[in-house]
């Protein structure tokens, strides 16, 4: 069974129609992942007995005519940094081998109680840092439509199966563009919600003022179905918002004739590949063509994005990745030696080399004497950055540019200079920065038939919006651009 | 600034990390490339401007009721092997 040609909403149709049992379905997924895995690398684990039981649970349901939840039998794929209990959570880390979780994330409790069947745990760069999943601690996830690109990252391989036809949906987590570039470079359409909209409760911590879970799927009508089942207050995340959840689906449809979207200059730059600038201006045609007004405005602090995200995430990262010490989660290294030579060796053997990069430079960030030179800087640079978002949206509702300023690249072309890979995330961290919700969908494909990638924003807690107009641009044909 | 060798093992010691020598000399490369590149920050005029340590979003930041509830499967968390077994942390010299 191929999901590559389906959405979630027509699966439910198909069981409510008994046309489809989620037995057949269910099973059909672990054939797929047989069949493309061994080529995609998308999942980390497995999860085919639960599934199956799950499957089998839904068409007892649906043969006593029981209503249909909204989600009902849809294989979704979660990235191993989002706990589910009894299953392996490893974050694509060494560190982790083993670890299983003893509860589950609010956002997986929310949508397994609205019928989503958890197929497997997705790959990603190890503790979600890095922008290709080549990081990973245990294996590279490849594109989908080329074997020799990556992914893109750090929810690579969420993206890589929903491309590959392994799950319908999957979720990510976006701390800088982590759901939105994998969406891009795999043609699908990513979301990450504002800061605090979704419950993190469940997810492993890596930038605690920056990290957010959001879908990726192949239609916006699914994002927006994930996100409403998602979304809204929980008590087990001290940073959860309590802003009432609109209806993203009703709102899909409303026409977008008179919005005003902004198309920042600083994001047109030199380094914005031919093709993709393209692809993108063909795109914003498309909005002009439903009535849309287009208008120039400046976000001018964007060049300073790459240095401000990097001091203030690898900080917190620092921070977040102390509790790795060989004692309450996962492998242990060194076990009879002095405490403190076992917290060395333990996260020695244990960490990638992307991630202890990370550490030190957010250790040094916050230590003595550097303090306010690196960290409290980029705190009021985000101050900044923040102040030319709310300039923007005095003058326009929605903010259009690239995703990524290139298409997928080829695995090992940046590895080496981790400075080039950093500044590839441009694009997706300014948002992150400021706690703007963000969607990246499918523009079009270069002449080598990758996928471009368009990123639409809006301000915070307008995800209604957002999604009617990525929306809209889906419905008019704008994903073949 | 450049980082140097020594900087790295100072930094690695506060991170609780071991790093090799080998290891060393390529971090203190990367990290001085990525440092000197962040204090691009130093063009900025910052006087005046209150740091965003995060975005604060929603009114209620939440503080839950302090009572006991089952859904944290903490009970259970002693399922995991070796969880809480902390070594010696006094050691003779």
């Amino acid at each position: 069974m191929n999901l590559k040609n389906i959405t979630a909403d027509k699966l439910v149709a198909l069981y409510k129609n008994r046309d489809l049992t989620a037995t057949e379905v269910i099973k059909g997924v672990y054939e797929q992942i047989e069949h493309v895995d061994k080529d995609v690398h998308a999942f980390l684990s497995l999860n085919p007995e639960r599934a199956l039981a799950e499957a089998r649970r839904l068409d007892a349901q649906i043969a006593a005519g029981e209503r249909l939840e909204p989600l009902a039998g849809v294989p979704f794929a979660i990235k191993d940094n989002i706990a589910i209990r009894d299953l392996q959570t490893t974050c694509g880390s060494k560190v982790l081998e083993g670890y299983i979780s003893p509860f589950t994330a609010t956002a997986v409790e929310r949508l397994r109680a609205a019928g989503a069947i958890v197929v497997g745990k997705a790959n990603c760069d190890e503790f979600a840092m890095g922008s290709t999943t080549e990081n990973s601690g245990y294996f590279v996830t490849r594109n989908p439509h080329n074997l020799d690109r990556v992914p893109g990252g750090s929810s690579g391989g969420s993206a890589a199966s929903v491309a590959s036809g392994t799950s319908l949906i999957a979720l990510g987590s976006d701390t800088g563009g982590s759901v939105r570039t994998p969406a891009a470079f795999c043609g699908v359409v990513g979301l990450k919600p504002t800061y605090g909209r979704v419950s993190r409760y469940g997810l492993v911590a890596f930038g605690s003022s920056l990290d957010q879970i959001g879908p990726l799927s192949k239609s916006v009508r699914e994002a927006a179905q994930t996100l409403a089942i998602m979304a809204g207050f929980d008590q087990f995340d001290s940073t959860s918002a309590d802003t009432a959840v609109d209806d993203y689906l009703k709102n899909l449809d409303a026409s977008i004739n008179g919005i005003r979207i902004g198309i920042p200059k600083e994001y047109f730059i030199p380094g914005l590949d031919a093709e993709v600038r393209a692809r993108i201006e063909a795109g914003m045609r498309v909005y002009e063509s439903l009535g849309c007004e287009l208008h120039e405005i400046s976000l001018p602090h964007t060049e300073y994005a790459v240095a401000t995200y990097y001091l203030i995430a690898t900080a917190e990262a620092s921070s977040n990745l102390a509790r790795y010490d060989g004692v309450r989660y996962g492998q242990r290294r060194a076990g009879n030696a002095p405490l403190q030579e076992m917290y060395r060796r333990t996260r020695a053997d244990g960490f990638g080399t992307e991630v202890k990069r990370r550490i030190l430079l957010g250790t040094y960030a916050l230590s003595a004497g550097y303090y306010d030179a690196y960290y409290l800087k980029a705190l009021k640079v985000r101050t900044l950055m923040l102040k030319d978002f709310q300039k923007a949206f005095e003058h326009v509702d929605v903010i259009l540019s690239p995703t990524s300023p290139t298409v997928a690249f080829r695995i090992g072309e940046k590895t080496s200079d981790p400075l080039s890979m950093y500044l590839s995330d441009i694009f997706t961290i300014t948002q992150a920065l400021a706690g703007l919700p963000a969607i990246s969908i499918p523009c079009g494909k270069n002449s080598e038939n990758m996928p471009v990638g368009m990123q639409l924003v809006t301000n915070h807690f307008q995800e209604s919006l957002l999604l009617n107009v990525a929306y809209q641009f889906e419905k008019a044909g704008g994903f073949t651009v | 600034m450049k980082i140097n060798e020594s900087d790295v093992e100072y930094v690695a010691k506060l991170a609780m990390l071991e790093v090799g020598p080998d290891e060393t000399k390529a971090l203190a490369q990367q990290l001085s490339r990525v440092v000197e590149y962040v204090e691009k920050l130093n063009q900025l005029d910052l006087s005046g401007i209150a740091p965003t340590p995060q975005v604060v979003t929603s009114g209620r930041h939440a503080v839950r009721d302090d009572r006991v509830v089952p859904r944290t499967g903490s009970s259970e968390a002693g399922r995991t092997v070796k969880l809480f077994k902390v070594p010696k942390v006094i050691t003779e010299r």
